[in-house]
C-alpha cells in the first residue's frame, strides 16, 4: 500500500509529461522539416475537448488517490539512496496531510477554472502539461520525509512552475518568469547553505518533531549554526515573499494567467512556509533558536513585511499586482506566527495558511474573471462590476472580508489565534507589537480591498444601463469561486474540527 | 710515453699552422683544408678523451721536455679532452651549416682569410682548454679576441665593422683586466704555472695574508672574463656582432668563443685559486647577482626584438646569465650545472642560428618577424629544427635545456639563502624564454593568409617568399639533423655526461 | 606482463595519430574508421588495465640517477585514466561530424589522438618527473589544436595559451625540484614524501614553494589570476574546447594539484598553514569570478569557458581543504563536471556546426528546431546548477560537506561562494534555455527555418552524456564510496 504515495506523485507527473511531449511533438511536426513553411495547427474543438477530458480525468483520479493516500493511515516510503546515506523518502504526517489537502483543493478548483479561462491564452496543452506535472512535484514536496527529498522537490517545483508564469510568451512575461526563477533559486541556494551546515550538526535529516540537532556536535559552534539557520530562513522566505527577497511576487503575478497566479499565490508561496516549518521545527528544533537574535530578526523581518506589503498594496493601481502585494503581506502573517515558536501561534499560522490559500486563490480567480471577460486590469476599471457580475462580486466581497479578518470568515479565526499566540508568547516588545502591526495591516487590507466592492456595487452616476447589463461568466469559472467562498464561510462558522487538528499538530511539534 | 699524449699539442700546432697554409690556397681549397683540420683535431681529441678515460687520471705534457717554470706545460684531464672534442664537433657543424652564406656574403678574394681566422680561433680555443700556464692562457685569450674580430668583420658592411670595433673595445677592456689580475697574482705568488700558483694561494689564504689583493686579483680576472663573455651589463656589443656577421661567425661566436672564456674562468677557479677560496670570497655573490639580472634582462631585450637573429643573440645574454648564476651559487653541483649548460647552450644556440638562417632564406633573406610568417612551411627542416631549439631553450623535457635547468634548480636547492631567488629567477626566465621563442615558433607556423583582409594585412610578408626543400640545401639539412641529434643526446643521455663533468672537475681540484 | 600494456596504451594513440597524415586513405570514411578503431582499442585496453590493475611500476626510461619516466596505475590515476578513456571515443565520434566543415582535418586528428596518449601518460605517471614531462608535452601537443583555424584570433589565442601553459610549468618545475631534493623519493606516495629531517627549520621555504608549485599547476585549471587563457582558447574547434579545455587539459591541472598536494608534499604537513589560506583565497574568488564573467559574456562558447573556470576552482577548493572528504569532493567534481561540461559544450558545438550561430541572443526559438540538442543542453544546465537528482548536486554536496566538516572559517566562505556561483550559473545557463524554448509569442520561426538537429554521430555522445548525468545524479553511492576509498588511501601515509 505504500506504493500509493508513489502513484499519487507519479500519475500526474507522467500524465503531465505526456501532454508536454505531445505538445512538443506537434510543434516539431509543424516546423520540423527544413524548407517548408511552418504551420502550427490550432487544436480543433474536438481535440481540445479530448484534452480537457484527459486532463480532467487525471486531475480527479490523482486528487482522489492523493487524498486516499493522505488520510488513510500512516504511510512511508523509501525509494533509493540519493547521497551518502540519505534516501529519497516520503512520510505522511500531520503537516504534510494538511498541506496536501489544501494543495489538492486549490489545484482542482484552479484547474477546472482554467479549462474555461485558458481558451484565451492558447497553448493549452503546454499549460496543462506543466500544471499536472507541478501537482506531482507538490505532492512529493508535501509528503517528503527528509530534508534532502524536500529540497529535491523544492527545486523541481521552481522549475516546473516557471513555465506557468511565462505562459503568454510576451517579453514582459519572460522577464518576469526569469525574475521569479532567479529569486527562487537564490532562496533555494540560501536554504541549501543552511542544509550543508545542518548536515554537519544534525544526527539525521529525517523529519523529527522537535529537531534532530546533535547537542554534542553543536556545542562551541552555536554562533556559526545560528548564522546558517538565519540564511536558511531568509532563503526559504524568498518563496514565501518575505523581505528582502519578496519582489518577484508583484512582477510574476500580473503577467501569469490568472489561474496560474491563483495557484502561485495560493500554493507555491505556501511551500516556502512548508519548507520553513520543516527546517525550523523538524530539523533545527524551535528550542535552538528561541530567544536568540535569529528569532528576533526573523520576527522583525516578518512584521516589516506584513506592514510594507499592505502599504504597497494600498497604493497599487493594478489589480493583480495589488493582490500580489497583499500576498506578500499575508504570508508574513503566517511566518510571524511561526517565528513566535509557541503552540497557539503555530496553530494560528497553520490556520492562516488554510485561510489564505482559499482566499487568495479566490481573489485571483475573481480578478481572472474580470480580465477574461473585459480585459480589465486596473482597479478603477472595475466600477460597476457588481452590477454586471453580482455573483462573482459577492464572492469577491466574502474573500475580501476574510482577508481583512471579519467574522464569520476563516480569516477571523486565524488572525485571532495569531494575535493570541503573540500576546501569550511573552517576548517583551514583540508580544504587543505583533498584534498592533496585524491590526494596522488589517485596516490597510480593508482599505485596498473594500473600495473595489463599493465601486463595484455602487458605480455612481456614470454607468449607463446597457453597460451594467448582467453578464455572468460561464459556470465553469463561476463554480470554483462559489465553492471557495462557501469553504471560506464554512471554515469560519464551523472552525472546530480544523482548530482541533492544527492544535494537535502544534502540540506534536512543540511539546 | 704513449703517443696519444702528444695529440693535444699536435692538435694546437696543427690548427695554428693550417692558418698560414690556408693563406696561400684559394677559397675552395682553404675550405677543404679547414674542414679536414677540424675533423682531424676532433678525432684526435676524441682519442685523447678515450685515453684519459681509460687511464682514469690526467697527464702533463712538457713542451720540449722542459719542466716548469722554464718550459710550458699542457695538462690534459677528462674535462679538457671532452671540451676539446665537443668544441670541434660544434665548430665543424657551424662551418658546415654556414657554407652557403659564406660564399654569398664574403668576397671571393677574402674567402681564404676567413679560414685563417677560423683556424686561429680553434687553435686559441684548444690552447685555452689545455694550457696549464696562466700567461699562455692570456696570450691565447688575445689571439682569440683578434680572430673573433676577424670573423665578425669579414662580411664587410657598416654594421659589422661597427660591431667589430665595439667588440674589440669591450674585449680589450676585458683582457686588460684579466692581465691586471694575472699581474697581481704573479706579484703575490711569483708563479705563472697554474698548479704552482694554487699551492701558494692556498698558503696565503690559510694564513690570511694579502687577503684584499688576492680578492682584487680574483675579481679582476672574473670581471675581465665576464666582460669578454658578454655577461650583462657588458653585452652591448653582442647583438650587433652576432646579428650582422655571417652565419658561421655568429654561430661560432655565440657557442664557442664566449664558452672558451668561461671555461678558462672555471680553470682559474679550480686550478689557479682553488674553489674553496673562491667560494669564501664575495666575488661569487657579484657574479650571482649579475647572472640573475642577465637572465631576466637578456630575455626582456629579446622579447622586444623584431629581428630573429638579434633575438637569438639577446637570448645568449640570458643564457650566459644562467652560467654565471651557476658559478655564483658557489657549490660543486652548481658548477657542474654551469658546465653542462655550456654544452647545452653551445649545441642549442648554434642550432638556432643555422635554423634561423634557413628560415630567412625562405623569406627572401629578411630576418624581420613579419616576413617570417609561415616560414616553417616553406622550409620544413629549418622549421622543425628551430622548434627543437626553441623547446630546448624553454626547457622542455627530452631536450638538453631541460637537463641544465634541472641541474641548476637542484644545485639551488642546496643553498640556504640563494635558493628562492634562484628558483624564482629560473621560473621567470623560463616564462620569458617561452614568450619570445614560442612566439617565433607560432609565427613561423602561421600560414600566409591567401586572401588578406584588414585584420591580417599587417602580418603579410613584405618580401618574396620561396619554398626551400631539403634537397636544395643538403649540407644545411644534414647539419640541422646532426644538431638535433646532438641536442637529443644531451637531453636524453645526460647521466654519463654529467658524471664525466663531475670526474673532470674533481681532477681539476 | 601487463605492465607493458600501460606503455602500449600511451603509445597506441600517439603513433596512431602520427600515422594519420602519413598513411594515404582511400576515403574519408576509412580514415575515420581507422581512427575510431585506434581510439576505441586504446580505451578498451585502458579499461582492461583498470580491471586487472598491474601492481608493479614500469620504468620506461631513466634520465639521471633517480629521475625516470615510470608508469603505474593507482587509485587516483586509474580514476582519471578511466574518465579520459571513457570520454575520448565519444568525443572522437562527435568530432568526425564536426570537423567536416573545418580544414586540415588530418593534422587536427593527428594531434587530437596524440593528446589522448599524453593525457593517459599524465594519469599513469608514477613519479613527479613523469607527470611534469607529460604535463609539458600536453601543452605543446594541444597548441596546434588551439591554433587550428589559423586565423589571426586563433594565433593570438594560441600565443596566450602557450605563455600561460609554459609559465605555469616553470613554477611547477620549482616544486618538482623541491620534491626531488627534499623528498625521500620522487614517486607519488600517499601522505607525501617530504623528509622533514632534511627540511629542518625551513618550513617557511616549504610553504612558499608549495604555493608557487600549486599555482603553477593550477594555471592549467585556469585559477584566477591565470584564467584568461581559457576563454581565449575557445577559438579552437568545439571538440577541442569541449574535450580539452573542459576536460583533459584543465583536469590534468587539477589532477596534478591533487598529486602534489596529497602524494608529494603531503596534506598533513600543509593543513592549517598559511599556504592553505593563501591559496584558498584566490580559489574562492575564482569560483565567483568565473561565474560573473560568464554572465557578462554573450558568446556561447566563451560563456561556457568562463563557467569552466569557475567549476574547476570547485575542484581546487576540494583539493585545498586537505581532508579525505575534500579530496573525495574534488574527485567527484572532476568526474561529474567533465560529463556536464563536455555535454553542454557539445550542444553549443552542434549549434555552431549546424547554424553557424555563436551568440546567445541568436538562439531564440532553437529549442523547437533542435529539440534533442536543447533538451540535453537543459539537462546539462540543470546539472551544472546543482539541481538534486543530477550529478552536479552530488559533487557540490560532497564539496560543501567537506568544507563544513573542515571547520575552517575560510572554507565556510567557500561554501557561500559555491552557492553564489550556483545562482549565477542558474542565471547564465537558464537564460539560454528559456530563450531557446520560449522565444516569445511574436517570434517568427521562419527566420530559423534552416535549423535542425545534427546527425547520429553528434547525438550519440550527447545522449550518452545525458544518461550518465542522470545515473550519477540518482545513484552516486558506489562512485562516491570508491572515491572516498581512494581519498582515504591518499591521506593514509
Amino acid at each position: 500500500m505504500d506504493g500509493m504515495i508513489l502513484i499519487s506523485i507519479a500519475l500526474p507527473a507522467v500524465a503531465g509529461i505526456l501532454l508536454l511531449a505531445d505538445s512538443f511533438a506537434r510543434h516539431l511536426k509543424a516546423s520540423g522539416t527544413v524548407g517548408k513553411k511552418p504551420v502550427i495547427k490550432e487544436m480543433t474543438g474536438k481535440q481540445l475537448r479530448g484534452m480537457h477530458a484527459f486532463a480532467g480525468a487525471v486531475m480527479l483520479i490523482s486528487a482522489a488517490l492523493t487524498m486516499i493516500a493522505a488520510w488513510t493511515g500512516e504511510r512511508s516510503l523509501t525509494l533509493f539512496i540519493l547521497l551518502d546515506k540519505i534516501p529519497v523518502c516520503f512520510k505522511i504526517d500531520e503537516i504534510g496531510r494538511l498541506f496536501v489537502t489544501i494543495v489538492t483543493i486549490v489545484w482542482l478548483l484552479a484547474g477546472f477554472y482554467a479549462f474555461a479561462y485558458m481558451k484565451h491564452e492558447g497553448e493549452e496543452k503546454r499549460y496543462f502539461g506543466f500544471y499536472l506535472l507541478l501537482y506531482g512535484v507538490l505532492v512529493g514536496l508535501d509528503f517528503s520525509g527528509n530534508l534532502i527529498t524536500m529540497y529535491l522537490f523544492y527545486e523541481l517545483m521552481t522549475l516546473t512552475s516557471m513555465p506557468l508564469v511565462l505562459h503568454n510568451g510576451s517579453r514582459e512575461a519572460i522577464m518576469a518568469a526569469l525574475k521569479y526563477l532567479f529569486y527562487s533559486m537564490c532562496g533555494a541556494y540560501a536554504g541549501l547553505f543552511g542544509i550543508f551546515f545542518l548536515y554537519r550538526y544534525c544526527s539525521s535529516f529525517t523529519f523529527t518533531a522537535g529537531g534532530t540537532l546533535d547537542a554534542a556536535a553543536v556545542s562551541g559552534h552555536e554562533g556559526l549554526l545560528l548564522i546558517a539557520v538565519f540564511v536558511m530562513l531568509v532563503g526559504f522566505g524568498a518563496k514565501a515573499g518575505m523581505l528582502p527577497l519578496h519582489s518577484w511576487l508583484p512582477t510574476a503575478h500580473p503577467v501569469a494567467p490568472s489561474p496560474a497566479s491563483a495557484f502561485l499565490s495560493g500554493i507555491i508561496v505556501k511551500c516556502g512556509v512548508l519548507a520553513t516549518i520543516r527546517s525550523v521545527f523538524y530539523i533545527v528544533g524551535p528550542d535552538f533558536i528561541r530567544g536568540t537574535w535569529v528569532q528576533y530578526t526573523w520576527m522583525t523581518l516578518t512584521l516589516m513585511t506584513v506592514f510594507m506589503g499592505s502599504l504597497l498594496a494600498f497604493r497599487e493601481p493594478v489589480f493583480k499586482k495589488r493582490l500580489a502585494y497583499s500576498t506578500v503581506s499575508q504570508i508574513s502573517y503566517i511566518l510571524f506566527g511561526l517565528s513566535l515558536l509557541t503552540p497557539t501561534a503555530f496553530a494560528g499560522a497553520l490556520l492562516h495558511t488554510v485561510a489564505h490559500a482559499f482566499v487568495k486563490c479566490g481573489l485571483f480567480l475573481t480578478a481572472g474573471v474580470f480580465l477574461y471577460k473585459y480585459g480589465y486590469t486596473r482597479v478603477e476599471q472595475l466600477k460597476g462590476m457588481g452590477k454586471k457580475m453580482p455573483v462573482a462580486m459577492w464572492c469577491y466581497t466574502i474573500f475580501a472580508l476574510a482577508l481583512i479578518g471579519i467574522p464569520p470568515t476563516n480569516g477571523f479565526i486565524s488572525k485571532w489565534y495569531l494575535a493570541q499566540g503573540s500576546l501569550q508568547s511573552g517576548i517583551n516588545v514583540f508580544s504587543w507589537l505583533g498584534p498592533v502591526v496585524l491590526l494596522v495591516s488589517a485596516l490597510l487590507t480593508a482599505g485596498y480591498l473594500l473600495p473595489v466592492t463599493m465601486k463595484g456595487f455602487f458605480p455612481g452616476e456614470e454607468g449607463t444601463e446597457t453597460d451594467l447589463r448582467k453578464d455572468e461568466p460561464s459556470p465553469c469559472m463561476l463554480l470554483p469561486l462559489i465553492i471557495l467562498a462557501v469553504l471560506v464561510l464554512l471554515l469560519g462558522v464551523l472552525p472546530n474540527p480544523l482548530i482541533q487538528y492544527v492544535t494537535h499538530a502544534a502540540a506534536v511539534v512543540l511539546q | 710515453m704513449d703517443f696519444v699524449r702528444n695529440l693535444p699539442f699536435i692538435s694546437i700546432i696543427l690548427s695554428l699552422f693550417s692558418g698560414p697554409l690556408s693563406s696561400i690556397l684559394n677559397g675552395k681549397w682553404a675550405k677543404r683544408v679547414n674542414t679536414a683540420v677540424i675533423s682531424v683535431i676532433g678525432l684526435m681529441s676524441a682519442a685523447v678523451l678515450v685515453y684519459v678515460l681509460h687511464t682514469g687520471q690526467e697527464f702533463v705534457y712538457y713542451m720540449g721536455h722542459f719542466p716548469a717554470p722554464w718550459g710550458n706545460e699542457i695538462r690534459v684531464g677528462i674535462l679538457e679532452a671532452f671540451m676539446a672534442t665537443f668544441f670541434c664537433i660544434i665548430m665543424l657543424l657551424c662551418m658546415l651549416g654556414g657554407i652557403a652564406e659564406r660564399q654569398k656574403e664574403i668576397e671571393e678574394s677574402k674567402q681564404n682569410l676567413y679560414y685563417i681566422m677560423v683556424n686561429l680561433l680553434l687553435c686559441s680555443l684548444l690552447a685555452l682548454i689545455y694550457t696549464n700556464d696562466l700567461f699562455t692562457a692570456y696570450v691565447f685569450v688575445e689571439i682569440n679576441t683578434i680572430s673573433a674580430c676577424g670573423l665578425i668583420m669579414i662580411k664587410q658592411n657598416g654594421r659589422t665593422i661597427e660591431a667589430a670595433t665595439r667588440y674589440m673595445i669591450m674585449s680589450l677592456l676585458g683582457s686588460g683586466m684579466l692581465l691586471l689580475g694575472i699581474c697581481f697574482l704573479y706579484d703575490l705568488t711569483g708563479q705563472l704555472l697554474m698548479s704552482s700558483i694554487k699551492e701558494e694561494v692556498q698558503l696565503l689564504a690559510a694564513s690570511g695574508q694579502y687577503h684584499i689583493p688576492l680578492i682584487v686579483s680574483l675579481g679582476l680576472m672574473s670581471v675581465g672574463l665576464a666582460i669578454k663573455s658578454a655577461l650583462y651589463p657588458f653585452h652591448a656589443w653582442l647583438p650587433d656582432a652576432y646579428g650582422y656577421s655571417t652565419l658561421s661567425s655568429a654561430a661560432i661566436l655565440s657557442s664557442l668563443v664566449s664558452k672558451g672564456y668561461i671555461f678558462l674562468l672555471v680553470k682559474i677557479f679550480y686550478r689557479v685559486i682553488g674553489f674553496n677560496v673562491v667560494c669564501d670570497s664575495k666575488v661569487i655573490n657579484v657574479l650571482f647577482v649579475f647572472g640573475i639580472i642577465g637572465m631576466i634582462m637578456g630575455s626582456v631585450s629579446a622579447i622586444k626584438e623584431k629581428d630573429i637573429r638579434r633575438m637569438i643573440a639577446f637570448s645568449s645574454v640570458a643564457q650566459i646569465g644562467y652560467i654565471y648564476m651557476g658559478f655564483g651559487l658557489g657549490t660543486e653541483v652548481a658548477v657542474v650545472a654551469s658546465v653542462y649548460h655550456i654544452l647545452s647552450h653551445a649545441a642549442t644556440k648554434s642550432l638556432l642560428f643555422v635554423a634561423a638562417s634557413g628560415l630567412t632564406d625562405a623569406s627572401g633573406g629578411s630576418r624581420h618577424f613579419r616576413d617570417l610568417t609561415g616560414a616553417g612551411y616553406r622550409n620544413k627542416p629549418a622549421g622543425v629544427a628551430f622548434t627543437v631549439g626553441a623547446l630546448s631553450m624553454v626547457g622542455i623535457p627530452m631536450f638538453s635545456g631541460f637537463i641544465s635547468k634541472l641541474l641548476f634548480a637542484q644545485a639551488a636547492m642546496g643553498h640556504a639563502h640563494k635558493m628562492l631567488p634562484t628558483l624564482i629567477a629560473l621560473a621567470i626566465s623560463t616564462v620569458l624564454n617561452a614568450v619570445y621563442f614560442m612566439k617565433t615558433v607560432i609565427r613561423i607556423y602561421t600560414p600566409v593568409p591567401k586572401n588578406p583582409d584588414e585584420a591580417t594585412v599587417n602580418v603579410l610578408p613584405t618580401t618574396e617568399c620561396t619554398n626551400i626543400s631539403a634537397k636544395e640545401q643538403p649540407v644545411k639539412f644534414v647539419t640541422l639533423i646532426l644538431f638535433i641529434i646532438l641536442n637529443l643526446i644531451l637531453g636524453l643521455n645526460s647521466e654519463p655526461i654529467i658524471r664525466l663533468i663531475e670526474t673532470g672537475l674533481n681532477m681539476f681540484g | 606482463m601487463s605492465e607493458i600494456c600501460m606503455l602500449i596504451a600511451i603509445l597506441l594513440p600517439l603513433f596512431g595519430g602520427i600515422l594519420v597524415p602519413l598513411l594515404s586513405f582511400k576515403s574519408r570514411r576509412i580514415m575515420l574508421i581507422y581512427m575510431e578503431t585506434v581510439v576505441v582499442l586504446t580505451s578498451v585496453l585502458m579499461f582492461l588495465l583498470l580491471l586487472g590493475r598491474p601492481e608493479e611500476a614500469l620504468t620506461v626510461f631513466r634520465f639521471t640517477g633517480n629521475l625516470s619516466i615510470t608508469l603505474r596505475i593507482d587509485g587516483l590515476g586509474g580514476l582519471y585514466a578511466g574518465l579520459v578513456a571513457f570520454l575520448w571515443p565519444l568525443a572522437m565520434l562527435y568530432s568526425f561530424e564536426y570537423m567536416k566543415h573545418e580544414q586540415n582535418e588530418k593534422s587536427f586528428f593527428m594531434f587530437y589522438m596524440i593528446t589522448y596518449g599524453i593525457t593517459l601518460g599524465v594519469a599513469l605517471s608514477e613519479n613527479i618527473l613523469t607527470m611534469y614531462f607529460f604535463f609539458e608535452m600536453l601543452s605543446l601537443v594541444t597548441l596546434p589544436l588551439v591554433m587550428h583555424t589559423r586565423t589571426r584570433e586563433a594565433i593570438l589565442a594560441s600565443r596566450t595559451y602557450l605563455y600561460y601553459m609554459l609559465g605555469g610549468a616553470a613554477f611547477a618545475f620549482v616544486g618538482m625540484i623541491f620534491i626531488l631534493t627534499y623528498g625521500t623519493t620522487s614517486s607519488f606516495v600517499p601522505g607525501g614524501v617530504l623528509d622533514m629531517v632534511k627540511i629542518g627549520d625551513r618550513t617557511n621555504m616549504l610553504l612558499v614553494i608549495f604555493v608557487l608549485c600549486f599555482c603553477g599547476f593550477a594555471v592549467k585549471t585556469a585559477m584566477w589570476p591565470f584564467s584568461s587563457w581559457l576563454p581565449k582558447a575557445g577559438v579552437a574547434p568545439t571538440p577541442v574546447t569541449a574535450l580539452l579545455h573542459a576536460v583533459a587539459v584543465v583536469n590534468t591541472g587539477a589532477f596534478a594539484t591533487m598529486r602534489v598536494t596529497y602524494f608529494s608534499f603531503g596534506a598533513d604537513v600543509l593543513r592549517g598553514t598559511g599556504a592553505q589560506y593563501t591559496l584558498m583565497v584566490p580559489i574562492i574568488f575564482t569560483i565567483v569570478y568565473g561565474c560573473s564573467r560568464a554572465l557578462k559574456e554573450t558568446h556561447i562558447k566563451r560563456r561556457l569557458a568562463w563557467s569552466t573556470v569557475s567549476n574547476l576552482s570547485y575542484i581546487l577548493f576540494g583539493v585545498i581543504l586537505m581532508t579525505p572528504m575534500g579530496l573525495t569532493g574534488a574527485m567527484a567534481h572532476m568526474l561529474f563536471h567533465s560529463f556536464m561540461k563536455i555535454c553542454s559544450f557539445f550542444c553549443a558545438g552542434a549549434v555552431m556546426y549546424k547554424t553557424g550561430r555563436n551568440y546567445v541572443h541568436e538562439l531564440d526559438g532553437f529549442g523547437r528546431k533542435m529539440p534533442r540538442v536543447f533538451v540535453i543542453f537543459t539537462v546539462s544546465a540543470l546539472a551544472l546548477m546543482g539541481v538534486p537528482g543530477l550529478c552536479g548536486f552530488v559533487s557540490k554536496w560532497n564539496l560543501a560537506k567537506a568544507a563544513v566538516n573542515s571547520e575552517n572559517t575560510l572554507a565556510y566562505i567557500g561554501v557561500a561562494a559555491l552557492l553564489v556561483s550556483a545562482l549565477l550559473t542558474a542565471v547564465y545557463m537558464l537564460t539560454i534555455v528559456v530563450r531557446a524554448f520560449f522565444p516569445g509569442k511574436d517570434f517568427d520561426y521562419e527566420t530559423i527555418r534552416d535549423v535542425e538537429d545534427p546527425n547520429w554521430m553528434m547525438l550519440v555522445p550527447l545522449f550518452v552524456f545525458a544518461i550518465v548525468i542522470f545515473i550519477f545524479g540518482l545513484h552516486s553511492g558506489p562512485v562516491i564510496k570508491l572515491l572516498a576509498e581512494i581519498a582515504a588511501d591518499a591521506l593514509a601515509g
